[in-house]
């Protein structure tokens, strides 16, 4: 019977990371594409659907892993979910905030050339992230190539991805303040008040100690990773 | 008797290790360690009893007011210590002292200087008197808080890490600004008067009842930090573990539902979190402690920090 599940649980993850591969692969074909044939104000209009659907997924997957957390601490079980929290909810967070919170909410930055850049950044990062998982599901290992690929894209894709999405926000700073949209003004009985674009601004404050603490948390990571199969 | 001070890499830390007296205490030996190093004082000194490698328990600390004797079991003229270094620290006081004197000079700071000119509002200020009243109801908050620091509190450890200073000033001092925007705000919204009446008056009442909470607790222990755990008793204590707490997140309630902002609000929630990990670490203890075995007493039901929910 625990044969039988654990089975069950490895042909849907690989199902599962499989598919959202698929939705990532789709972002960076159709990107790709359209910048070739239309140009980089067309990207967005392109993408839209395919990265919704793949962000969503990456949203399931966080709240699975908290409740899988909480169900852990809950019943006095320490163990450790795949990543930590810390390291994982910032990149999820930043991806919402730039996907709902910036791109949806201000259709002025979906033309904008740094979509691009940040589409294809992510999308290749998630196009190795899910296969490797998926691989991993499917065969028991992943190829060491796919490793080394995992480990070592972020080198590049982390600062191409992280300076799209800080110049993203700062682009939509003028519209943020213009439009007053998710902004709340006094009085009102409940005594306050928020501004998006200093919201905005906070956010472009955490990037500064936020990116070189995630670039390091990758680095320590990618010498942990490539050594072990130095040694194995 | 020689003491042998190895790093937790195994490393000796003193060539040829110290000689104390038979009947040394551990504090004698972080003065030696302290003369020797020059730079450790007692207080940064985290010295534990070698583990097995592989053994996942938790190490042994040397406690000040112990005999070395009493570590070594069986070989009484030879002991390994472990040394960690715990930073530089500062006496509880100290810390206390810094993170609430923040709030309790920031918040009148917008009461009563023109600060929301510098936020683009021009032109008079109507106070109201819900306004003034949280004013002196906040500081006197804080003032308390001070007080009890200085007067009241048994502290189980004398100190506490430098970084604590810079991580909890900017917890209190941030939140104590960010309310103190609202409550003060020109174009603040007053509660009716009965509210406002119900918010201070349940306040003031949880005050002083939190303030009694302290008086107990500081009779449970001995002024010179010498720790040890008792199981609290006498008034909110026979009902829950954690009443001081539980007081001190109903009284910031008081205040809430008197000057009703969602930084208020949002203080309390945060405040209430962080106290509740406390307060179910604390309880976890006692009811670990005392067990009912061995002539221990037995740790009874209650609450842990806010009935009726936890």
């Amino acid at each position: 019977m625990a044969g039988a599940l654990s089975v069950l649980k490895r042909i849907y993850l690989t199902v599962y990371n499989w598919s959202v591969f698929l939705g990532w692969f789709q972002v960076l074909y159709l990107a790709l594409k359209t910048l070739k044939d239309s140009g980089h104000e067309h990207v967005y209009d392109a993408v839209q659907k395919p990265l919704l659907y793949a962000q969503s997924a990456a949203v399931l997957e966080t709240k699975f892993t908290i409740q899988l957390i909480l169900f852990k601490i809950l019943h006095g079980l320490v163990g450790l979910v795949r990543s930590p929290i810390t390291a994982t909810l910032p990149q999820i967070g930043s991806r919402l905030y730039l996907t709902w919170g910036i791109l949806w909410s201000f259709p002025e930055t979906q033309t904008h050339i740094l979509v691009s850049s940040l589409v294809i950044s992510w999308s290749i990062t998630e196009i190795i992230r899910y296969s490797f998982f998926g691989t991993k599901e499917a065969l028991g290992s992943a190829p060491s190539w796919l490793l080394w690929l995992r480990y070592s894209t972020f080198l590049l894709l982390y600062p191409t991805g992280i300076t799209s999405e800080v110049g993203l926000i700062y682009a939509a700073l003028p519209y943020c303040k213009e439009s007053e949209k998710y902004c709340v003004r006094m009085p009102n009985k409940w005594n306050f008040s928020f501004d998006y674009s200093y919201a905005a601004i906070l956010a472009l404050g955490i990037y500064v100690p936020g990116s070189p603490h995630m670039y390091s948390y990758m680095l320590g990571q990618r010498k942990k990773a490539l050594s072990k199969t130095k040694r194995e | 008797m020689k003491v042998a001070v190895i790093t937790r890499s195994g490393k000796e830390f003193f060539k040829g290790g110290l000689e104390l007296n038979d009947s040394a205490t551990v504090a004698d030996l972080q003065e030696a360690i302290y003369k020797r190093t020059k730079k450790y004082h007692p207080s940064r000194q985290r010295l534990t009893i070698p583990l097995q490698p592989g053994s996942k328990e938790k190490p042994t600390v040397l406690q000040s007011k112990k005999c070395l004797k009493e570590y070594s079991d069986g070989n009484t003229d030879k002991l390994t210590v472990v040394f960690k270094d715990l930073g530089t620290q500062v006496s509880y006081r100290t810390l206390f002292f810094w993170e609430y004197l923040g709030p309790l000079v920031i918040y009148p700071i917008f009461y009563y200087f023109p600060v929301y000119h510098f936020f683009g509002y021009r032109g008079e200020r109507v106070i109201h008197p819900v306004q003034t009243y949280a004013l002196y109801y906040w500081c006197f908050h804080y003032f308390k808080r001070i007080m009890e620091t200085f007067f009241v509190h048994h502290f189980s450890h004398a100190t506490s890490p430098l970084s604590n200073v810079f991580r909890n000033c900017a917890y209190y001092w941030t939140f104590g600004a960010y309310i103190a925007y609202y409550a003060n705000h020109p174009l603040y919204t007053p509660v009716s008067d009965l509210q406002m009446k119900v918010g201070f008056g349940f306040g003031v009442v949880c005050q002083v009842a939190n303030f009694y909470c302290h008086l107990l607790l500081r009779n449970l222990r001995s002024p010179n930090g010498s720790g040890g755990y008792q199981i609290p008793r006498g008034f909110l204590f026979n009902v829950v573990t954690c009443a001081n707490y539980t007081t001190e997140i109903y009284q910031w309630l008081g205040f809430n539902i008197a000057t009703q902002t969602v930084s208020g609000y949002i203080f309390m929630v945060v405040a209430a979190s962080i106290m509740t990990n406390w307060a179910l670490a604390k309880h976890r203890r006692l009811k670990r402690l005392f067990d009912g075995k061995e002539g221990r007493p037995k740790y009874p039901r209650r609450w842990v920090i806010l009935p009726p929910f936890l």
